[in-house]
């Protein structure tokens, strides 16, 4: 069974709303346009409920069967935000903000979801309830936990979740995916170390802050070689390092230094948090400073649920004829939230040989739509089958 | 034998030369006016030559003794420049120009330098040749290379060169000094170490300069600890380092550190060049990524002569009783180091009292010095060349 005949027919309206889209591109929780465009069209498909302003600036819609003899609840998700980079495509749809770019592919994401928003809308041909999801600010922004603490998974009774993410580097059409752990937790850390600052050409006199510092910088990287269970993941980097004085002659009163953790589990995540704070204080009383850190938690591991991934992987399998084994992604996903919520899974769709996702020449691939919608539809299909 | 009755006599006068210095302050090369007035008064004192525009705006003048069969030449040496900063003192006489100062006690040097030249100008108490120097841009300029560079050693034939320097802490009036090294030199280097910046998720990708660079503040501790013989002095100091992203998600491909390093002889000074090239070249290459060090000479050690330094001490042991002939070095620098470099010569300490530190915005010259100095100038030149009886 490949694509649905009714999608390539429907190709060029899908991939006419995705290059709109692909044309006003907004920002984080900023996706007012992009919103009620949603909105007015999921009204125009005839969907039974439309609810807009659900985490600040998302959209939910609901899509009856023709029966309900299940009293199944299928949520699908997309997100419709864009990143703040420039663009330098050169097509003729590029962006018209400066510096506001659809460079994730939500834009086909978004498109791709009220395709078969659509098309379900038009067919009805399963037995439950589908739950369309439409979420801001994926990008950093947490719009996926925003909806879920507004009470949409209750609201709604969603019993399982979907999502899909377009990655280039894979062939257009063809899907990946894995059970368990998938997208890494990411975490930030700002450390400010503080010693005593001085003459350069004085050292007694003070406590040297950018030695300090830089024995921490070392000692971090112990976290991962010696303190983490080598068979887990784990990435922790210093990204930036600052000395309060940029002079040749003066030694620094502080430093601060940046960087992020990446991990693909609670107890690695845990770990991580607690070593670099014991890490930095240990290292700056051991010089005789201190270490101030702040740990910022980001997305957590985003993990997909064994049946769910299997059912997804099956589905995609009959759209494209294959499924393949995803690799772990240090990269994050708000849809984690989603995924400590409610069962569900999350799947790769090729993009084919493009630039990768966040680089200024990147383009989402309409000849992915077919496939994309596809798998959306026969989700809906095979787990809710008309009776 | 206290100061010289004279000088004593004269201190009124020198004060206010101090003072009109010190609310004219000129910096680097710029002393112009400096210069002007420091020409006006050695001719009124009648010396025997001046020249103007040695080492671009320093001022050398002559005077002769009584006699000279002992064909000896002394060079005395001031400095002329200010600073850069903005004076803090409120006194009735202080800098009229912005963001300018007299916070070294140059103003101090140079009026006590004239003084000793109006006395030895008078007196001429001595047989043999003074040659007074007052030298632009000690503070960084390197004026008194300039003016070694400009053949002031060979056109005067100086023999041997004396130099003082007021000093916060030490009592009004008293002096300290040492053979050998007393100041330290001052070199500074940047490290530019460039590795392969990427995606913070993805270190396998990347060569994390934060950690290489990390590394190399580490290893450069060793120069110190482990490479310089235990007894000698060096300062290694990384006071900057800066990634070139500050992103949390971005792994820097640059990263730039600047530095000092002081030392006391220059067998130690190549040594930590020589270690610090090779730590960060060879620390970076072990990690994948390069280092490039930049490295600027600034003013060499500055190292009295052992006879040079008895008879500076015996001179400031009859001006003020005693002298503190074993001081500690200490790690600034100074530009007299040249000229040290080029003749024998002695660098001493006078004592300016419990004042603020030099280069504070609250630092000013002690006029109760300059008798002492004054005399040591004189007593420098009357026993080094004692005149014929």
């Amino acid at each position: 069974m490949p694509v649905k005949n009714r999608f390539a027919e429907l190709q060029d309206e899908i991939t006419a709303w995705r290059r709109d889209l692909h044309e006003h591109p907004e920002i984080l929780f900023e996706t007012h346009r992009t919103s009620a465009l949603v909105a007015e069209k999921l009204e125009a498909f005839g969907c039974d409920e439309v609810v807009t302003g659900i985490g600040r600036t998302g959209v939910v819609g609901v899509i009856k069967g023709k029966t309900n003899g299940s009293g199944k609840v299928i949520g699908l998700r997309a997100d419709m935000d864009a990143l703040p980079i420039h663009e330098q495509t050169g097509l003729a749809y590029a962006s018209k903000t400066d510096n506001a770019m659809h460079a994730c592919g939500h834009d086909g994401h978004t498109a791709m979801l009220l395709g078969a928003a659509k098309y379900l809308s038009e067919t009805r041909n399963f037995d439950g309830t589908v739950v369309v999801i439409f979420q801001p600010a994926e990008e950093g922004g947490g719009g996926g936990k925003e909806m879920c603490d507004d009470g949409m998974m209750d609201r709604w009774g969603i019993q399982e979740v979907y999502g899909m993410h377009n990655w280039p580097g894979r062939p257009v059409g063809s899907f990946a995916i894995r059970s368990g752990a998938f997208f890494a937790a990411t975490d930030q850390f700002d450390i400010t170390f503080e010693g005593k600052g001085g003459h350069a050409a004085k050292p007694q006199e003070t406590v040297d802050t950018t030695v300090m510092t830089a024995q921490a910088v070392l000692a971090l990287q112990t976290i991962a070689s010696r303190n983490a269970d080598p068979t887990d993941q784990i990435v922790v980097s210093v990204t930036s390092f600052e000395t309060s004085s940029k002079a040749f002659n003066v030694i620094p009163q502080r430093a601060q230094i940046k960087g992020t953790v990446r991990t693909m589990s609670k107890d690695m995540r845990a770990l991580a948090e607690e070593r670099i704070k014991a890490v930095c204080a240990g290292v700056a009383a051991t010089f005789g400073g201190t270490a101030d850190v702040t740990y910022h938690k980001g997305y957590p591991v985003m993990v997909n649920h064994e049946e769910q991934t299997e059912f997804a992987a099956s589905v995609a399998k009959s759209v494209s004829g294959g499924c393949d084994d995803a690799p772990l992604v240090m990269g994050g996903e708000d849809f984690a939230y989603m995924l400590e919520e409610r069962p569900g899974a999350y799947i790769l769709v090729g993009n084919g040989d493009t630039a990768m996702v966040h680089h200024p020449e990147y383009n989402f691939t309409d000849e992915a739509i077919p496939a994309g919608c596809s798998w959306w539809a026969e989700i809906v299909e095979q787990r809710m089958p008309a009776a | 034998m206290p100061v010289k009755n004279r000088l004593a006599d004269m201190a009124d006068d020198i004060t206010a030369w101090r003072r009109h210095l010190h609310a004219h302050p000129e910096l680097m090369f710029d002393v112009h006016e400096t210069a002007a007035f420091v020409e006006d008064k050695l001719k009124a004192f009648g010396v025997d030559e001046i020249t103007t525009g040695i080492g671009r705006t320093g001022v050398v003048g002559v005077i002769k003794g009584k006699t000279n069969t002992s064909g000896r030449v002394i060079g005395l040496r001031a400095d002329m420049d200010a600073l850069p900063i903005t004076e803090a003192t409120a006194l009735d006489y202080a800098s009229t120009v912005p963001g300018k100062m007299h916070a070294c006690g140059h103003d101090g040097h140079t009026a006590m330098l004239l003084g000793a030249a109006q006395y030895l100008a008078e007196t001429r108490n001595f047989d043999g040749t003074v040659v007074l120097i007052f030298q632009p841009a000690e503070e960084g300029g390197g004026g008194g290379r300039e003016m070694v560079n400009d053949g002031m050693m060979d056109r005067w034939n100086v023999q041997e060169v004396y130099g003082l320097h007021n000093a916060p802490g030490i009592p009004v009036g008293q002096f300290a000094i040492r053979p050998g090294a007393i100041l330290a030199s001052a070199d500074e280097f940047q490290i530019y170490v460039t590795g392969q910046g990427g995606h913070a998720a993805a270190p396998h990708e990347a060569v994390d300069t934060t950690l290489v660079a990390s590394h190399i503040v580490v290893a450069l501790q060793s120069v110190v600890a482990r490479n310089v013989n235990p007894v000698r002095r060096v300062v290694v100091t990384v006071g900057t380092f800066e990634t070139d992203s500050n992103a949390s998600n971005v792994i820097a491909h640059k990263v730039t550190m600047r530095g000092t390093v002081r030392t006391l002889d220059s067998e130690c000074r190549e040594l930590a060049q020589a270690r610090i090239r090779r730590l960060a070249e060879d620390t970076a290459s072990a990690f994948g990524a390069t280092a490039v060090v930049d490295w600027q000479d600034g003013y060499p050690v500055t190292v009295n002569h052992e006879t040079e330094t008895i008879y500076a001490a015996e001179a400031a042991r009859a001006v003020a009783g005693s002298v503190d002939d074993a001081v500690d070095p200490i790690m600034p620098a100074e530009d007299f180091s040249y000229m040290l470099e080029a003749r024998p010569g002695a660098y001493i300490f006078l004592g300016n009292g419990d004042t603020a530190q030099c280069h504070h915005p609250a630092y000013n010259f002690s006029d109760e010095a300059i008798p002492a100095g004054c005399s040591w100038f004189a007593e420098l030149v009357e026993r080094r060349m004692p005149a014929a009886s």
